[in-house]
C-alpha cells in the first residue's frame, strides 16, 4: 500500500466581495487531484507558476484546510481529523518552503529556533538538546557559528538549509519541498538539491517534490505529476520522460527547458494563446486554449484522466 | 538578547540621529524629573499649595512697576506685622509659610518698634503714587528701594534650591509658586502618559492581535467595538466617563482620566497591529509553526505579536504625548485632575489673569509641556524612521 494516497482534493479559495462581503466567486486553485506516493519514492509535481502546486501542498498537510477530497496517510485518513488529533502527524509529514525569507521567523536565532521545535515534541532528552541542535546544523552544512544567529544574517541558499534542518528536526518520513531552490541563484541551486537527495539517501526519506522545471524533476524524481489550472493533465515515470510523455502540455514544458544538445532535433513548441483564469474555469480541456493540436471536442468536453500502460496517466482526447 | 537589541541597525541608526538624540536627552530630563517627585523628593504634593509670596509676583526675569512693587511691600510688612503681633511666627503663618522665608524674631518688640516707621514711609509712596507723582520726585525711587532693602532683612533667606527657585517664575493669584506647580506637573503629565499609553498599547496589541489571527467572530466583534468607539466624539466620550465618576470613590482621582483615556486610546495601535498580524500571519514561517504543531496561542505571542515590536514603540510615543495634551483639555473643562496641579489646571487658571496682563503661569505651563512634546514627536519621527522595517 501506498504511504500517501490522495483522492480528488479539491481547493476553491473563496472570493469576498461588495457591500456585504459576501462570497462572490471561487479561485478554483485545485480540482479533483488523486495520486498516490509510494514509500521511499520522490514524486514530483511540476506546472508553471499559479496552477496549485503549493496549496496542493499544503492541502497534503492541513496547512490550508481542502475543500474536498481524502488523504491517507499510511492508511489513516487525515481530512477528518481535527487539528489537535493531527499532532502525531506533525512529526511525520514536515514541509520546506518556497520562499526562504518569508519562511524564517526573523526574531529567533537558528538555535533558538531549532530548540523550540525539539523541546516541544521532546525529541531528545533536554540535556542533549545543544547536542542535536549542532547535529542538525552540520547535516545541512551550515558551520557551528551559524547557531548563534539571526535569519537576516544569512544568504538565501543557507536560509534554505536552515528551513531544512528545522523540517529534520522532527526526524519526519515524508518531506513536501515546495519549490525548495526556485528563489536561489542558479549556482546555489544545484548545492541545496544535492543535499537533499544526500538526506533522503541517508534518512530514507519519501519526498512531495514541487518545481516548475521540469528538468529537475526529471533528474530527481521516480515519478512525476503534471499539473494544469489545478488538474492533472499526466502522471508518468520519470525514466525516459522524454520519449514516454504524451500530454502536448508535458511535451511543451520538455521543449521549453534549455536543451544541452543544440543538434537535438526535438520540437522546441512555444505556446500561444493565454492560460484561463483559475476564477472562471473553461468548460472542456483546460489547455485547449494553447493546445497546439487542439480539437473541436476539446473545448466542449473534458477529457478524463485514463491510464495508459506502466501506470502513465494522460488527460487528452488527441494522443494515443 | 539586549545586546543584540543595542547593536541592531535600528538602535544604531538612530544613535546617528543628533536631533533624535538631543530629543532623547529632554525627554530622560523629564523622566529623571518624574522619578525624583514620585519618590518623594524636589516638590511634594502640599508645596504646590503653599503661598510663597504676594499676590501675582512676576518672575526674576521680568522687573516688576512701581505698582506692583508697592502691593508686594505691602503684602510682606502686614505680613510681618502680623507675626510680630503674635510673637509666634509659625502659628501666624501656619497658613502662608513663605516657603522658609520666616520673619526674622528675635525680640518681637524690636520688630514692632522697627516697623512702624517703615509703615509711614510705605505710607508716603503710596499717596504719591496714586497723586500720580511718584516719578515727578527724584527722590521717591531710591526711598522704595531702601524700603525693600529694609524690610527684606527682617526676613530669613529662602530654604534650599527649591526655596529659592519657587519664585523664579512669579506666583498666580493665590500667592503659589509657579515654577513649583509647574515642576510637580510634569509628574502627572508624566504619569497620565506612561500609564494611559502602556494600557492602551497593551489592549491594542492584544485585541488586534487577536482579530487578526483568529478571524470570524472575534474578528467581527473586535472591529464593531473599534468602529463604534471611533464614531463617538472623543471629547464627549471623555466628559460622559469624567461625568459618571462623579460620586464615586475614584471622584477628585486620577482614575476617571485613566479610564478615559485608555477607553478612547487603544483604537489607534489596535487597528495598526491588526492589519500588520493580518499581514504576518500569512507568512511562510507561521505556516512553518503550524506543520511543527505548535498551538495558535504560542505562534501568536511567541511568533507574531514579537514581530510587531516596532509599531508597539511608535504607537506608546505617540500615545504619550496625545495623553498629555488631552489631559489639558480635559482639565480646562474642569473635568480632568483635580485637587493637584498639572499643565491643564494651570492653563484654566491662567485665563483670569491673562486679561490683566500677567502671562507668567499660562508661559510656564505652555512651555514645560511644549518642550516635553516636542522632544517627544521628534523622537517618534525618528522611531519610524529607524525601526520601520521598510526603512533599514
Ligand atoms: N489564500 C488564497 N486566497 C485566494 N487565492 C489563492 C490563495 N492562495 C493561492 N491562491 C490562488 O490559487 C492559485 C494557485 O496558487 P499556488 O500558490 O498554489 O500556485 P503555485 O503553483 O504554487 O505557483 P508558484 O509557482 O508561483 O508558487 C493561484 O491562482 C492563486 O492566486
Ligand atoms: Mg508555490
Amino acid at each position: 500500500m501506498a504511504l500517501l494516497e490522495v483522492h480528488d482534493l479539491v481547493k476553491h479559495f473563496p472570493v469576498r466581495g461588495g457591500l456585504l462581503n459576501r462570497v462572490v466567486g471561487r479561485v478554483h486553485a485545485v480540482n479533483g487531484v488523486s495520486f498516490s506516493v509510494e514509500r521511499g519514492d520522490i514524486l514530483g509535481i511540476v506546472g508553471e507558476s499559479g496552477c496549485g502546486k503549493s496549496t496542493l501542498g499544503k492541502c497534503v498537510i492541513r496547512l490550508i484546510e481542502p475543500t474536498g477530497g481524502s488523504l491517507t496517510y499510511d492508511g489513516e485518513e487525515l481530512f477528518d481529523l481535527r487539528h489537535d488529533e493531527l499532532m502525531p502527524f506533525r512529526r511525520k509529514m514536515q514541509i520546506i518552503f518556497q520562499d526562504p525569507y518569508s519562511s524564517l521567523n526573523p526574531r529567533l536565532t537558528v538555535k533558538a529556533l531549532l530548540k523550540e521545535v525539539l523541546a516541544f515534541h521532546r525529541i531528545v532528552p533536554r540535556e542533549d538538546l545543544d547536542a542535536r541542535i549542532m547535529e542538525l546544523i552540520a547535516q545541512v552544512g551550515l558551520r557551528p557559528e551559524a547557531a548563534d544567529k539571526f535569519p537576516h544574517e544569512f544568504s538565501g541558499g543557507q536560509r534554505q538549509r536552515i528551513g531544512i534542518a528545522r523540517a529534520l528536526a522532527l526526524e519526519p518520513e515524508f518531506i513536501i519541498a515546495d519549490e525548495p531552490v526556485s528563489a536561489l541563484d542558479v549556482s546555489i541551486q544545484a548545492q541545496v538539491l544535492n543535499l537533499m537527495m544526500d538526506l533522503k539517501r541517508d534518512l530514507g526519506l519519501t519526498l512531495l517534490f514541487i518545481s516548475h522545471d521540469l528538468k529537475v524533476i526529471e533528474h530527481f524524481c521516480d515519478c512525476v505529476v503534471v499539473m494544469y489550472l489545478g488538474f492533472i493533465v499526466e502522471e508518468l515515470s520519470c525514466d525516459e520522460l522524454h520519449e514516454r510523455a504524451l500530454h502536448p502540455y508535458t511535451k511543451a514544458l520538455l521543449g521549453a527547458n534549455p536543451v544541452n544538445d543544440p543538434d537535438d532535433a526535438r520540437d522546441l513548441t512555444v505556446l500561444q494563446g493565454d492560460v484561463p483564469s483559475p476564477y472562471d474555469l473553461p468548460k472542456g480541456c483546460p489547455f485547449a486554449s494553447r493546445c497546439p493540436v487542439v480539437e473541436d471536442r476539446c473545448r466542449e468536453e473534458m477529457p478524463p484522466l485514463e491510464e495508459k500502460k506502466d501506470g502513465q496517466r494522460v488527460a487528452c482526447f488527441v494522443v494515443e | 538578547m539586549m545586546r543584540r537589541f543595542f547593536r541592531s541597525r535600528g538602535v544604531r541608526k538612530l544613535v546617528r540621529d543628533r536631533l533624535a538624540m538631543v530629543a532623547l536627552g529632554v525627554i530622560s530630563i523629564y523622566l529623571a524629573l518624574f522619578f525624583m517627585m514620585w519618590c518623594g523628593f524636589l516638590v511634594e504634593k502640599e508645596e504646590t499649595f503653599e503661598r510663597v509670596g504676594a499676590n501675582t509676583e512676576v518672575g526674576f526675569f521680568e522687573e516688576p512697576t512701581i505698582e506692583q512693587r508697592l502691593l508686594y511691600l505691602e503684602f510682606y510688612l502686614d505680613n510681618l506685622y502680623s507675626a510680630a503681633d503674635s510673637r509666634t511666627p509659625e502659628a501666624s503663618l501656619a497658613a502662608i509659610d513663605l516657603y522658609g522665608r520666616l520673619p526674622t524674631l528675635t525680640d518681637p518688640d524690636a520688630v514692632i518698634e522697627r516697623i512702624d516707621p517703615l509703615w509711614e514711609v510705605y505710607d508716603e509712596l503710596v499717596e504719591l503714587y496714586e497723586d500720580d507723582a511718584f516719578s515727578d520726585d527724584p527722590e521717591s525711587l531710591p526711598r522704595l528701594e531702601e524700603l525693600e532693602a529694609e524690610a527684606a532683612t527682617l526676613y530669613t533667606e529662602p530654604e534650599g534650591l527649591m526655596g529659592r527657585l519657587a519664585l523664579a517664575l512669579g506666583t498666580d493669584r493665590q500667592g503659589r509658586s509657579i515654577f513649583l506647580r509647574a515642576l510637580y506637573s510634569i509628574k502627572i503629565a508624566v504619569q497620565i502618559g506612561l500609564v494611559c499609553a502602556l494600557i492602551s498599547v497593551a489592549i491594542g496589541t492584544i485585541l488586534g492581535g487577536a482579530a487578526a489571527f483568529f478571524g470570524g467572530v472575534v474578528d467581527h466583534v473586535i472591529v464593531w467595538l473599534y468602529s463604534t468607539f471611533s464614531a463617538i466624539p472623543y471629547i464627549v466620550l471623555l466628559m460622559v466617563l469624567a461625568a459618571m465618576f462623579l460620586g464615586s470613590a475614584f471622584e477628585g482621582t486620577l482614575v476617571p482620566v485613566y479610564t478615559a483615556f485608555c477607553m478612547t486610546f487603544w483604537i489607534a495601535p489596535c487597528r495598526v497591529i491588526r492589519g500588520e498580524v493580518m499581514k504576518l500571519r500569512e507568512l511562510e514561517y507561521v505556516q512553518a509553526a503550524t506543520a511543527v504543531g505548535f498551538g495558535r496561542g504560542r505562534i501568536l505571542l511567541k511568533h507574531i505579536i514579537p514581530n510587531t515590536t516596532h509599531l508597539m514603540f511608535i504607537n506608546f510615543s505617540l500615545l504619550f504625548i496625545g495623553a498629555i495634551k488631552a489631559e489639558v483639555i480635559l482639565s480646562f473643562l474642569n473635568l480632568g485632575v483635580k485637587n493637584e496641579p498639572s499643565w491643564g489646571v494651570m492653563i484654566k487658571q491662567a485665563t483670569q489673569e491673562v486679561i490683566s496682563g500677567f502671562f507668567w503661569q499660562i508661559g510656564a505651563a505652555t512651555v514645560f509641556m511644549f518642550v516635553l512634546v516636542l522632544a517627544f514627536n521628534v523622537l517618534s519621527d525618528a522611531l519610524q524612521d529607524a525601526f520601520d522595517p521598510k526603512h533599514v
